[in-house]
């Protein structure tokens, strides 16, 4: 199953382990994920359903749990106005602020597991991207378009790296203008709250904003996430502290790329011994990918990660010898 | 230290919903409108105006005379529970803003939402006229802006 292997330079790698496929990749940590973020999409399903149905026979809406009480961001969202008058701007209950302390606290022990394991709209994001991969590998004609595509793109990829800033300026935004104006200037913008309130009028611009991102998913992995998302910015931040971190042991490592490959975030996990990007959603997609055995690990201990980057480096190249960004070699 | 990526799952688990738990074991935990209301003796939070002051929209906030009291005035409130918690006539809320004399107080507020009226301009209006509802007259800490220099 495992053998030992020996690079060109007598460097002993880690034993090789088969990658599982399809669904054998569920009986691995990645099924135990995948059950976690199901668990949660159907949790807030079910609240949005039941509170549609209560409506419907009749109930008060202020009655009955909104999916929107379930968002960690508005606990952000109503950080200034809880600061200057002690309340909330509307729309927002103690559970949002309740989620968004369970959310950093996440993120300080976790990075962003958040968003790798709980976030439903991530969940929403994995499965569009899980469809797309899929139809390209079924339905050829389409799978070749669809490379083409990219090969066309790929002189883009140069706007990666300065869109992944867009994200702090929505936190600052939708944080600095509630606070200012005391009601949740995201809100009408919002993709999730959007999905939540589907079929209602106030979903307008929130709406084009979820199809942009669900289309754009197809063909970006988590492009949401990497560009845009203000709750994932600032549990990005919260990690940047955090005391776990992912580790490439280059004396197991293959340089394979597979990690790389793998990361739904779009992380040069190949080139770096250290992975403390705040992009990094602790999906272990990177890990679950690895070949070698103990290559990719993770691990806890002091000292926590050092200053805040906003942006990846880029990759440095197979040798990874300079990839402090991401990570630091 | 090495951590086990099945350590690292159970590990976000149990701080994200332990988080939950705790605040509902702590009672701490509201996902509506309506808890608020109910919310007899106010503590659930921010704005909860305390426990005195039987008129408040109990536990919203909407009595506690300062500048919560007006942001916490929502859509599915009753006129005319606002205007218990905020110390004022239904009659004065409906002429200072056009609306029918005969509405019953029990109507939500969005209900009655049209081009002269909003929440949000019930709000401020009530956050003008005294620092927010609750602010009657006796209630020092409620006392309008322009007693302050």
């Amino acid at each position: 199953m495992s053998q030992a292997a020996t690079a060109t330079t007598g460097t002993v790698l880690g034993p090789i382990r088969r990658p599982r496929r399809g669904l054998a990749a569920l009986r691995g940590i990645q099924g135990f994920r995948r059950a976690t973020q199901a668990d949660d999409a159907l949790v807030v399903l079910g609240v949005v359903v039941g509170r549609s149905s209560a409506i419907a026979a009749g109930a008060p809406g202020g009655t009955v749990t909104s999916g929107e009480a379930l968002c960690p961001f508005g606990g952000l969202e109503t950080i200034g106005t809880f600061l200057a008058m002690g309340g909330y701007v509307p729309h927002v209950h103690l559970s949002n602020v309740v989620l968004a302390v369970a959310a950093l606290l996440v993120a300080f022990f976790a990075r962003g597991a958040f968003c790798g394991w709980i976030c439903p709209l991530g969940f929403i994001q994995d499965l569009v991207a899980g469809l797309a991969s899929f139809v390209r590998r079924r339905i050829p004609p389409v799978g070749r378009a669809m490379r083409a595509l990219q090969r066309r793109a790929a002189p883009l990829r140069f706007v990666d790296r300065p869109l992944r800033l867009l994200k702090y300026v929505v936190l600052a935004w939708a944080v600095l203008g509630a606070a200012a104006y005391g009601t949740m200037v995201f809100r009408g913008v919002d993709p999730w709250n959007a999905l939540l309130d589907l079929g209602r009028e106030t979903a307008g611009l929130g709406l084009l904003v979820l199809g942009v991102v669900l289309v754009a998913s197809l063909f970006v992995d988590r492009a949401w996430c990497r560009y845009a998302c203000p709750l994932g910015a600032a549990t990005g931040l919260v990690s940047r502290f955090s005391p776990v971190r992912l580790e490439r042991v280059e004396a197991a490592c293959s340089s394979c790329g597979a990690c790389a490959k793998a990361c739904p975030m779009g992380l040069p996990v190949a080139t770096a011994t250290m992975i403390v990007s705040q992009d990094c959603t602790g999906c272990l997609e990177c890990v679950e990918a690895c070949p070698r055995s103990g290559a990719l690990e993770l691990r806890a201990g002091l000292p926590v990660a050092p200053a805040i980057t906003f942006l990846p480096r880029r990759a440095a190249g197979a040798s990874g010898a300079a990839d402090a960004g991401v990570a630091q070699s | 230290m090495r951590v086990k990526p099945i350590v690292f799952g159970a590990l976000v688990i149990a701080i994200f919903f332990g988080t939950i738990g705790a605040s509902m074991a702590a009672g701490a935990w509201q996902s509506t409108g309506r808890n608020s209301m109910t919310g007899v003796g106010g503590g659930e939070g921010p704005g909860s105006g305390g426990t005195s002051g039987s008129q408040r929209v109990a536990g919203s906030g909407v009595g506690s005379g300062d500048g919560a009291g007006a942001a916490s005035v929502k859509g599915w409130m009753a006129i005319g529970d606002v205007a218990d918690a905020a110390g004022v006539d239904v009659a004065e809320i409906l002429a200072a803003f056009d609306l029918p004399a005969d509405t019953q107080p029990s109507t939500p507020l969005k209900d009655l939402e049209s081009d002269a009226f909003s929440v949000s301009a019930l709000r401020t209006w009530l956050a003008e006229r005294g620092g927010g509802p609750g602010g009657s007259p006796e209630d020092p800490r409620a006392a309008p802006s322009d007693t302050t220099p």
